[in-house]
């Protein structure tokens, strides 16, 4: 497979991992802290999307549009029970108490939905086949992960950037405590970037699921690229995460594109030497701030 | 934290005795290993040699832990990583024969040596790339070695033996019981506790001395203690290497009892348990991470017993266990921080 063919599959992995990294981002930028258990949103974002479209027996469409809500609101009532009676204890705190809920969602999951990977019923995609640079192939499905990342890019820009919420958000990042002089109610903007960044992960997590299938470990997998996605941005900038994103998404597909097909698993390990070298190189990755202890 | 905390030094620790009581242990372990006279211990209670033996190896874990986080504010989530390290150092160098994968067939002793060294070279390397940053980075990149050290140990088959692993690693206390596995468990689990006694006597001296207190200064600010004149980087670096190097040991000592090892016996998990242990025990405190090690995997025994009991009952034991073992992480940071043993005020875990 030619070279132009590896970046579309990256483009398209990067598509997921932005979506994520994005939400990822914003917990760690604005409620400062590294959310381990964010994986497990991703994964409750697909077992929420599988019940719908296999159970409920909903389109695709449909199915994002109420399990990314449905996700949003489970994430901000698990950030209410577990993250917020400690937020004033600083970072490692909260960062063990997500380790632990990660485990207890993890394992939850297991134990009620079983191992198995499950697989959502849906018209298999078309098949495009495109004469350009050596006959590249897309079908319909990733073409539409592809567009809906865009999109979701587009609103995430327009609310950062046009709306109050949003211009309060990033007036928190940048100074809590001016932000909260300036009269920002700074509780509720919290709860709105659960709320947000619980929705992007539902998203990642339904289109990851439609593209591949569900299983308990569905976000899991993905955490650590998330991560590194976020960090390789600069942690804490969105559109620094989702150049992050892509660039690992293309790195990984050509990793694996070169590579003989035993070491296929290492397109993740790219993901972690790069977050290593990043934080070796440029801790505050390519558009983020300072990291480096005092 | 006040500074009456670091200053005022607390012991709770003793090292008066346990040094010569770890010596004696190793001397009594062995001498039961060669004597002639077979101490058979019944068959049923091997399980708990098992569990004992797992404690006494994840106790070095977790004493070098505590010295890493407990004292000096290191936030390592790659423990296991460098006792995988360890114990695959020792497997490639010793073992005479395997599967797949390389076996160099040299002496034991060699292979604990070569353990402790790779460890501490992967810790400085580690250290120096992420020791500068904010503490939460530490976490971040610990945790990302361990998966790639955990992704290469299954990904090269023709040097690490892949997901099967490598076998035929010498067992010098196994062979020298004369191949009875039940006087080799309890001549194991003597000498290893008589290893865990000696380093953490050392473990205690270190800690006790001026140095644990620049370690407990650096925890509580570092910024502070830089005014001070004191090296901070330096602190940080020979506290995680250590860390790291025991950790190695660990592993090595784990290879040469196991026999064998596999990806599987280094995963998250590991990390997590040795993990939760430190946090309930009450980091900062030597005796306190090993009671609360004591404590988890004393739960853990206990599930199995409840797992064979019920077997008939169709729960997933191993995804309860660890939503338990999670739902404990959450709660003791949540409502004891300074865990069952810990000191509060030295931890700083006091809320305003």
């Amino acid at each position: 497979m030619g070279i132009a063919q590896n970046v579309i599959f990256g483009l398209i992995t990067g598509s997921y991992i932005a979506i994520a990294a994005v939400g990822f981002t914003l917990i760690y930028g604005l409620i400062n802290m590294i959310n381990f258990a964010y994986g497990e949103y991703i994964t409750i974002g697909g077992y929420v999307g599988f019940v719908l479209a296999s159970v409920a027996d909903l389109q695709i469409p449909l199915v994002i549009v109420l399990a990314v809500p449905l996700t949003a609101v489970i994430g901000w009532t698990l950030s209410r029970a577990f993250f917020t009676p400690i937020r004033e204890t600083g970072p490692i705190p909260l960062l063990l108490t997500s380790i632990g809920l990660g485990l207890i969602l993890r394992n939850g999951v297991r134990m009620v939905a079983g191992a198995k990977r499950r697989f959502f019923e849906f018209q298999q995609a078309t098949v495009f086949q495109f004469d350009v640079l050596g006959g590249l192939q897309f079908n319909t499905s990733s073409l539409s992960v592809f567009a809906v990342a865009v999109a979701v890019f587009v609103l995430v820009h327009v609310l950062l950037t046009r709306t109050r919420t949003g211009i309060a958000m990033r007036a928190m990042g940048d100074d809590e405590t001016l932000a909260e002089v300036a009269g920002i109610d700074t509780s509720t903007i919290r709860s709105r970037v659960w709320l947000l960044a619980s929705g992007l992960a539902g998203l990642a997590g339904v289109l990851l699921g439609v593209q591949n299938s569900v299983g308990p470990f569905l976000g899991y997998d993905q955490l650590l690229v998330v991560l590194a996605a976020a960090v390789l941005g600069g942690a804490g900038s969105a559109y620094g995460a989702i150049v992050g994103a892509y660039i690992l998404g293309i790195a990984m597909a050509l990793t694996v594109g070169i590579l003989p097909t035993w070491a296929s698993e290492f397109g993740t390990t790219v993901a972690f030497v790069v977050l290593i070298g990043v934080l070796l190189v440029r801790p505050e990755g390519i558009a983020g701030k300072e990291v480096r202890r005092a | 934290m006040s500074l009456d905390a670091i200053t005022s030094l607390n012991p709770t620790d003793s090292d008066s005795g346990m040094l010569w009581l770890g010596v004696v242990l190793s001397l009594v372990g062995a001498v039961i290993a060669v004597s002639p006279v077979p101490l058979v211990v019944p068959n049923q209670s091997l399980v708990f040699f098992e569990v004992g033996i797992t404690f006494l190896l994840w106790g070095l874990l977790v004493l070098g832990l505590n010295l890493q986080y407990g004292f000096t504010g290191l936030v390592n989530f790659g423990h296991v990583a460098f006792f995988a390290v360890g114990a695959y150092a020792t497997a490639m160098l010793t073992a005479t024969e395997t599967f797949k994968g390389i076996a160099l067939g040299l002496p034991w002793p060699v292979g604990v040596a070569a353990s402790v060294i790779v460890a501490s070279l992967l810790g400085g390397l580690i250290g120096l790339t992420t020791l500068r940053l904010r503490e939460d980075f530490l976490a971040v990149a610990t945790l990302a070695t361990a998966e790639i050290v955990h992704r290469l140990l299954s990904s090269f088959p023709s040097v690490t033996g892949g997901s099967v692993g490598l076998t035929g690693i010498p067992q010098p206390i196994f062979d020298l019981t004369g191949q009875s596995p039940n006087t080799s468990m309890l001549a194991t689990a003597v000498v290893f506790a008589g290893v865990l006694a000696v380093f953490y006597a050392l473990l205690v001296r270190i800690t006790d001395a001026p140095y644990g207190r620049v370690l407990r200064a650096i925890r509580a600010d570092d910024l502070v203690t830089k005014s001070l004149g004191k090296d901070v980087f330096q602190y940080r670096m020979q506290s995680f290497v250590l860390g790291a190097a025991l950790a190695g040991l660990a592993g090595s000592l784990f290879s040469l009892y196991n026999g064998a090892v596999s990806p599987g016996f280094f995963t998250l998990n590991v990390t997590v348990l040795v993990w939760v242990g430190m946090l309930v025990g009450g980091p900062g405190n030597h005796r306190g991470v090993l009671g609360g090690l004591a404590f988890i995997l004393g739960f853990r025994l206990l599930t199995r017993f409840a797992n064979s009991a019920m077997s008939s009952v169709a729960i997933d034991f191993a995804s309860l266990r660890l939503v338990v073992v999670g739902a404990l992480l959450v709660a003791i940071v949540r409502y004891r921080p300074q865990g069952l043993w810990g000191n509060a005020d030295e931890l700083g875990v006091n809320r305003e």
